[in-house]
């Protein structure tokens, strides 16, 4: 079913491959999708027997028609339903009959149109659940296969795009058709062409897992416009990328965060879902990309050559200037020019002209011919100190444009690191850059997006292997008792957890939360003070007052019990100035944390990713530069390392200009338990600890405030 | 105008409109499913019953009339 995790390999087979196909619907006129459909089918070659069904026609494009499928007298392994979606169900129930095992359903008019659509598609599916069909679609543009032993082209796409590695997944139709345009100006072919539209029954993870295990296809690229089952998803991609070793590309749309301005909490505030969908991504080691034109760089980079081993390259070019670009671009991208070996410079003295510059990047000189290029490439690329080579070329007027792109093809064949290009122009240099596509050289029209895609396909390189520790269960912790505090806020109709109660929630996963006591009285103050020593903060406890310091209700280094008696006198006189309406429970008297640095830690649960942790420096970091990182609990502890080193502020804890370097493993640790206690506990809908003070290594942390938000539809597992 | 005239001319005007046989056209037959009707022909359809029948109708209603029995259901309650 759409979203789970199941494979459906086998489910797929008949779509992707039948061995016949009925399209249902198909219609005389040209230009209309029904016809297009069949008419596509059967220009482009299919390899098996294709039907068409139609009420109306007794032959179409001169192929004897049949009334219902049920009349064909043999077995369809794949139907394609074109009729409007008021009839689609009748369609669906006669290919369930007929014993069709897969269906395409290309019609609009369904969960999109709103509620009666909603409806059109709930049956289909339930008429599909009956007879163990399968379907892609509705509302979608249809599957394509360019495995040449099938060859289907079962789309009202333009044109069937060439035989490739790259497999599309996408939500929307239109987008396919344009990019099926793209990639054919860039001789770039597919495996697998799929439009999946409304994702009814199989889903993106379905069709992605099925790609996992197809043999043709070396990359995954998805274009999606929603994530309904974004952990789902996260598993998925995960498996095909770490047991595959496939490449998975996503474009997600709708990066805006409507929603988040009216979250409760910082964390809420902070995690818009864009950002969610960001951390996801990098925890499963998906590269998203942000334009059609990135996703296919980095695609052709991935699927045409060998993976990078290192971040050493080789420049090679006949022109200075863009010699100049590149180097800037390929360190921008945290590339390393490489230093070649004694040998290798012998060669290009030997070899190159006296003026030409044998350093990286090699400059061959602007009237190098293929000879020049040969000798440069091979040599650079047979350097141990090499991991890949990025050719550029200017087309002068002796420049043998044709003939260098051969020869750069021929000598990066020979070798098992990967040839990249960039042959600058337009005109001049059209013929070059086509022989190089068609021979899987990557081209570029730009050095900068070059060195992206290399650097792009060496993250891959390591992150396809990288092993993780599954995330950390400690075994000291109070579950029963957390559980108990949330289901008492919630049976009382709380939407908070009073600050205490926060507190014993954190205490109970043993985080490290300061000592505390409530006062109802200010003699209860100054001897609760005196019992957790000074100094100690006090601040009111009250469920309707949010934003405490706002109002005064929070006063810090009371250093006597005099000054408490007086702080709690002083909070709640504020409290009835600004908030006479609020209800006090009593003042929270709590030790002070010490000298330290302020971070925040910090849980969102999201409906489709479920609980979202987060990291951030304190005060300005967090409110003004949003500087923050996030990840999916459970987090394995190479992640929760990850998370802290994204955040630019980072090094303010790791000892940056002669500042102490703090506890870093300790806030390591509260990140495992803040994770583990969310899994635990779904009743969280929401928490921030801010601040957790970090003080100097080997002094661990302390948690001097926290806010739990929580709701009664989470289910304990 | 009974049921049975109201078929019999319903019947006439689909044969004639979508040029086939009157024996297709069945009471449980499906305009698309079946007879292969297309929205031009839809529309070509409710003018057909309009003129024959004397009637106006309601054009969103008469979209959702999937079959030749539904079709004589919708126009009798015209002609009570």
């Amino acid at each position: 079913m759409a979203g789970s995790p199941d494979p459906g390999r086998s489910r797929l087979e008949s779509i992707f491959s039948p061995q016949s196909v009925a399209v249902v619907g198909a219609t005389r006129v040209p230009g209309t999708v029904p016809y297009d459909i069949f008419h596509n089918i059967l220009k482009d070659d299919f390899q098996g027997t294709l039907y068409p069904v139609s009420p109306s026609a007794k032959s179409i494009a001169g192929v004897k028609a049949y009334k219902y499928i049920l009349d064909i007298p043999d077995p369809v392994d794949l139907a394609v339903i074109v009729f409007p979606s008021s009839v689609v169900k009748l369609a669906m129930e006669q290919c369930g009959q007929k014993g069709v095992k897969g269906v395409i359903i290309i019609s609009a008019g369904f969960r999109e149109v709103g509620p009666a659509g909603v409806q059109r598609e709930q049956e289909i599916k339930d008429i599909a659940q009956k007879y163990g069909m399968s379907f892609i679609g509705p509302n979608c543009l249809g599957v394509i296969n360019t495995d040449p032993n099938v060859h289907l082209n079962a789309s009202f796409a333009r044109r069937m795009p060439a035989e490739g590695s790259i497999g599309f997944l996408s939500q929307s139709g239109a987008l396919c058709t344009a990019v099926l345009d793209y990639a054919h100006a860039k001789n770039i072919g597919f495996s697998k062409f799929v439009s999946f539209g409304n994702k009814a029954d199989i889903s993106d993870i379905d069709l992605m897992l099925s790609l996992k295990d197809d043999p043709a296809t070396k990359v995954i690229l998805m274009y999606l416009e929603e994530l309904t089952h974004g952990a789902a998803f996260v598993d998925a991609a995960r498996q095909v990328i770490h047991e595959a070793g496939k490449p998975v590309l996503v474009l997600k749309s709708g990066r805006t965060s409507q929603g988040a301005s009216a979250a409760a909490s910082h964390t809420g505030s902070l995690a818009a879902s864009d950002e969610i969908v960001d951390a996801a991504f990098r925890q499963a080691g998906v590269i998203r990309c942000q334009t059609i034109e990135e996703m296919f760089n980095n695609a052709i980079a991935l699927a045409y050559q060998p993976l990078p081993r290192g971040r050493r390259v080789a420049i090679i070019t006949n022109a200075g200037g863009p010699g100049v670009l590149t180097t800037d671009a390929a360190i921008h991208e945290r590339l390393e020019l490489a230093a070649f070996s004694d040998r290798t410079r012998d060669v290009f003295k030997r070899s190159l002209p006296v003026t030409a510059n044998i350093k990286n990047p090699v400059d061959v000189i602007g009237d190098a011919r293929a000879d020049r290029y040969r000798v440069a490439l091979g040599s650079a690329l047979e350097d141990e100190n090499v991991d890949g080579a990025l050719v550029i070329l200017t087309p002068q007027s002796m420049t043998d444009i044709d003939t260098i792109a051969e020869e750069v093809c021929n000598v990066a064949a020979a070798y098992d690191k990967p040839t990249y290009c960039s042959f600058m122009g337009e005109t001049d240099v059209a013929s070059g850059i086509g022989i190089l596509q068609r021979r899987s050289i990557p081209h570029y029209v730009l050095p900068e997006s070059m060195c992206r895609a290399f650097a792009r396909a060496h993250d891959f390189s390591i992150e396809k292997d990288r092993r993780l520790t599954p995330a950390v269960r400690f075994s000291d912790v109070d579950t029963a008792a957390a559980r108990q505090l949330l289901d008492a806020a919630i049976a009382s109709g709380r939407t908070y957890l009073t600050p205490s109660d926060a507190m014993k929630v954190l205490e109970a996963y043993r985080l490290p939360v300061l000592r505390s006591a409530v006062a109802q009285t200010a003699a209860e103050a100054e001897s609760v003070a005196a019992q957790l020593g000074f100094p100690v903060a006090m601040k009111v406890e009250s469920d309707d007052i949010v934003h405490k310091f706002d109002v005064g209700a929070v006063v810090l280094g009371i250093e006597t019990p005099a000054a408490a008696a007086a702080a709690y006198a002083t909070i709640l006189a504020n409290v009835k100035a600004h908030q006479p309406e609020a209800r006090v429970q009593g003042v929270f008297v709590q030790r002070m944390a010490g000298a330290g640095d302020e971070v925040i830690l910090g849980v969102k649960r999201d409906p489709a990713f479920g609980a979202v942790v987060m990291f951030g420096l304190g005060g300005l970091f967090v409110e003004i530069f949003r500087d923050v990182a996030f990840r999916i609990a459970p987090i394995p502890l190479e992640h929760i390392r990850d998370m802290m080193h994204e955040v630019k502020a980072s090094p303010i804890l790791t000892g940056a200009r002669g500042r102490p370097h703090r506890d870093t493993a300790a806030v390591e640790e509260c990140l495992q338990r803040l994770s583990q206690l969310v899994v635990d506990c779904p009743q969280i809908q929401e928490l921030d600890i801010n601040p957790l003070i970090v003080r100097t290594q080997g002094d661990g942390c302390a948690v001097t405030d926290a806010r739990i938000l929580v709701s009664g539809a989470g289910h304990a597992p | 105008m009974d049921r049975s005239e109201i078929q019999k001319r319903v019947t006439s005007v689909v044969a004639g409109v979508l040029g086939i046989d009157p024996a297709e056209v069945l009471p449980a037959s499906n305009f698309v499913f079946d007879l292969g009707a297309d929205s031009m022909k839809s529309v070509e359809l409710v003018a057909g019953f309009e003129e024959e029948f004397d009637i106006e109708m309601d054009a969103d209603k008469a979209r959702e009339v999937q079959t030749v029995e539904g079709a004589v259901d919708f126009i009798a309650d015209y002609l009570k």
